[in-house]
């Protein structure tokens, strides 16, 4: 045998460490950067208390529409003169909506970056917004989600997000859906930039800071601003249900049912965050995680299935979600919910929780290579008050979690019997099949 | 190949073979791509769900992908790891075919057909990729089938035919090894002789079929697709030069020029201008195929109530536009910048080095030639960008392919 058996051992491992990290204020806002040394690249993220949790009822949307128009010319230059004066430096805007933030990134050689963060302040501080635009924009963005809702999904995950947080902003879409985008008017898309991106905000920073000018930069990015940060509300209350319940999403002659299994969970603050989403690693993060290995490695009912916890600053959802082969999607369901079950009563083992430890944990070093990741790594900090050593203490958190602490945290954080699931498929082939099964009462969607 | 980078603890191997679906036989489609999904498997010293399990549960990262013209594998591991993935790729390299079984291949061939399912079959406009490829080159031509290939093929696979295709491509004398990151060169050539060194040559590897083209095609193809798609959308494409010619060189930048970003021709003229095309799904880029004239594709999306002949007319105007008006100093900037900046991203990771280091040694024998491709798309002229326009675009060479949604009985209000 030419090949060698003996698998190799472990060699030194460099100490972990997250990029310094250096703070300055100006202009009334604070800059946070990350230091990294030699990048040719350096990434901004200007992030505002301007979340989608802001938008008024049935105009579900809006922030998102007056993201996509503020490239459409400010008050010192036309739209085309605006996209040839970015993307001359290279750089493009990133502008995104979350629940609990509005962030415009842009990347650029590091000689380019000031001038990049110019010209994104000049958008979000000073866009044109004339009335034509913004109506133009806004149907443009109801074309775009009805684009977006004809992929498998988006509607699943609608109807699970309705079912899970009933009526409000949070039981609707981050993006609004094309019916509340249809609503919003030139007034709703002035008045959320008047009320939330006027404030100075934060502007985080990842590149070389031996030449980067962070003083200017804020300056750049804070100037014109006035008002105060936003307080945020506490954690929405919340409940799981007693029992399941199906609903079905039809999509007529589908080859692949599209599953969102879910229910509510903390928020992101929760003390419990490193073991759930440990216990959730385990269950169906890594691609050897249970639900991974049994639907798609023992039974191929799937390209991949994946299982996990999102927090937010105001709430929390577990989801599994996946795409099966149509004919076997109540097998597929029922071998999911044996997973879920067995994950909830008998907790991990130490071999499966070894692997998700190292990974979680070699995964902040392998994930935060670039300026783009760092930047977006500094975000997470901001978002959620974390101090400026969370990543080491993370990786440490994440390393030292035991066996009895995962499995606690799957026992009190998973609810098999309470699991709203989501089927979106052919439901003339499904219906009677996930009626027989007897895995929950079985409702219509109404979407 | 190593390229050292202390930057951040961490290590990327990196193997390209020099097979790809181009090798397919006919009646064999999709099986290089099925093959690298046996490859996460198990091979002699390693046990069925090992590797993932070994790769993540030491914090590491990894994938693999097929293309036409080659398979890459690769992994990014918290550096004290880096001979650990070295001896897992050794293995199977060198030990697949004895740990290959009836049910691992029956259950990875369900697996890809899931895959099929989920990226080309259950989403709207999904397999205009593979319909592109047949309309561009001729039956016979190694790029004519898509390298998910077809359920029949994938059905008649054998595991015969599995173990041959590994003991003729899987040799050491047609894969490029790479390790970018936190290593030593020594170090590593030291440990790639250790895992890598005594694994025997394979003799007398077949060519892919011959790519040749005469040029870009002389007679149009169209295909109209009517489906179950929101809007009607359009795909364009030619067939222009090679990956790494001075041809395809100025493809890169004109295909920038014509539909990346807002400042590009098509969304300035389309979604801007006239209106007609959806913002959000409108630009134009080249496949970065190497061993025959890659193609470039330009798509764009109606709006609301535009019609699909406008918008090709639309289309059209703008493509003919890099011929008949000369492309300006500031649309070449603006292309030249967005390229800088893309070439940048792509190598800010240890991934990212690793693999575009691989793939120049591998198709062009010297991984030194990397230094030349963004000086060689800066030194592209106006000129240049024409002359690719005017030899390439050509509406004789044109592949059209349409998307029409289904006709929707009428609803109740």
């Amino acid at each position: 045998m030419t090949l060698v058996a003996t698998r190799p051992g472990t060699g030194e491992a460099r100490p972990y460490t997250f990029p310094e990290i250096r703070r300055v204020s100006v202009g009334g806002g604070t800059v946070i950067a990350a230091h990294l040394p030699g990048q040719l690249l350096a990434s901004a993220i200007l992030m505002l208390d301007a979340g989608a949790a802001h938008e008024a009822d049935g105009r579900e949307g809006t922030a998102t529409v007056l993201a996509k128009s503020l490239e459409e010319g400010t008050k010192a230059r036309d739209s085309a003169a605006y996209a040839l004066a970015l993307e001359g430096l290279g750089a493009e805007l990133s502008p995104s909506v979350d629940w609990d933030s509005f962030r415009v990134g842009v990347s650029a050689p590091v000689p380019l970056l000031l001038d990049a963060v110019r010209l994104a302040a000049e958008a979000i501080r000073t866009p044109r917004l004339d009335a034509t635009d913004v109506l133009r924009v806004r149907d443009d963005e109801v074309t775009a989600l009805r684009m977006d809702w004809a992929q498998p999904g988006p509607r699943a995950d609608a109807t699970l997000r309705a079912d899970l947080f009933g009526t409000g902003r949070y039981g609707r879409p981050l993006h609004g859906d094309p019916a509340s985008v249809a609503a919003v008017t030139v007034d709703d898309v002035l008045a959320f930039h008047q009320a939330w991106l006027l404030r100075p905000g934060v502007l985080l920073v990842a590149g070389d800071l031996d030449t980067l000018d962070l003083a200017a930069l804020g300056e750049a990015a804070f100037g014109g601003t006035a008002g105060e940060a936003h307080t945020g509300e506490g954690p929405l209350l919340w409940s799981v249900r007693d029992h399941r319940r199906v609903i079905l999403v039809d999509r007529p002659g589908s080859v692949q049912s599209t599953l969102r299994l879910g229910h509510r969970s903390p928020e992101r603050a929760t003390p419990d965050y490193v073991p759930m989403t440990l216990a959730a690693t385990v269950l169906g993060g890594a691609f050897t995680s249970r639900l991974n290995h049994l639907i798609r490695e023992v039974k191929g009912y799937t390209y991949g299935i994946r299982g996990s916890y999102a927090m937010s600053r105001r709430f929390g959802r577990f989801e599994v979600a996946a795409g099966v082969q149509t004919a076997v999607t109540v097998p597929a369901i029922v071998d999911t919910l044996g997973e879920i079950d067995r994950t909830q009563l008998d907790g991990v083992t130490e071999d499966e929780l070894a692997v998700a430890r190292s990974w979680r944990a070699g995964q902040l070093s392998v994930e935060m290579q670039t300026p783009g990741a760092i930047v977006g790594a500094l975000s997470t900090l901001v978002l959620h008050g974390l101090p400026d050593d969370y990543y080491p203490s993370l990786r440490k958190q994440y390393l030292e979690a035991t066996v009895e602490q995962v499995s606690a945290a799957a026992a009190a954080q998973l609810h098999p019997k309470g699991l709203t699931l989501v089927v979106e498929g052919d439901a003339a082939a499904i219906r009677d099949e996930l009626v027989a099964a007897n895995i929950g009462d079985v409702l219509d969607a109404e979407i | 190949m190593v390229s050292a980078d202390r930057s951040s603890p961490v290590v990327c191997v990196n193997l390209w073979y020099d097979v790809g679906s181009r090798h397919e036989p006919a009646g064999q489609t999709g099986f290089a791509h099925l093959f690298e999904h046996l490859m996460f498997e198990g091979s002699v010293h390693v046990k069925k769900t090992e590797h993932m399990r070994l790769v993540q549960g030491n914090g590491g990262s990894l994938n693999a992908t097929t293309n036409p013209d080659r398979t890459n594998y690769f992994e990014t591991m918290p550096s004290e790891h880096l001979e650990l993935a070295l001896w897992l790729e050794a293995d199977r390299m060198g030990g697949l075919v004895p740990a290959l079984t009836q049910e691992t291949l029956d259950n990875q061939r369900e697996v890809v057909k899931n895959e099929r399912r989920q990226r080309y079959e259950n989403v709207p406009y999904g397999d205009a990729w593979l319909r592109l490829l047949e309309l561009l080159y001729p039956p016979g031509h190694p790029y004519h089938h898509a390298t998910i290939g077809s359920m029949e093929d994938l059905n008649a696979a054998s595991l015969d035919t599995f173990k041959a295709f590994h003991q003729q491509y899987y040799a050491p004398n047609n894969c490029v090894l790479t390790v970018a990151g936190d290593a030593e060169a020594q170090t590593v050539f030291a440990l790639a002789e250790k895992y890598f060194g005594a694994l025997a040559p394979v003799a007398g590897i077949p060519p892919a079929p011959h790519g040749h083209l005469t040029g870009p095609a002389t007679t149009p193809a169209r295909e109209t697709v009517t489906a179950a798609v929101p809007a009607p959308r359009i795909y364009l494409s030619h067939r222009t030069h090679p990956f790494g010619t001075r041809g395809y060189d100025a493809v890169t930048v004109l295909a920038t020029i014509l539909g990346n970003g807002r400042g590009s021709r098509l969304y300035q003229r389309l979604a801007d201008g006239k209106r007609i095309a959806q913002p959000d799904y409108i630009g134009s880029y080249g496949v970065d195929l190497a061993h025959a004239a890659a193609p470039l594709i330009i798509t764009a999306t109606a709006k609301d109530g535009v019609d699909v002949a406008e918008l090709e007319e639309g289309l059209a105007e703008v493509v003919g536009s890099l011929v008949t008006e000369p492309v300006t100093d500031d649309e070449l900037s603006r292309a030249k910048a967005l390229l800088t900046t893309a070439w940048w991203r792509s190598l800010s990771t240890v991934g990212g080095r690793a693999d575009t280091l691989g793939r120049y040694a591998t198709q062009f024998g010297d991984p030194a030639t990397v230094a030349y491709r963004l000086p060689q798309w800066l030194a592209v002229t106006a000129d240049d960008v024409t002359e690719a326009a005017a030899y390439a675009l050509k509406p004789e060479s044109r592949v059209t392919l349409t998307y029409l949604p289904e006709e929707k009985p009428e609803e109740n209000a």
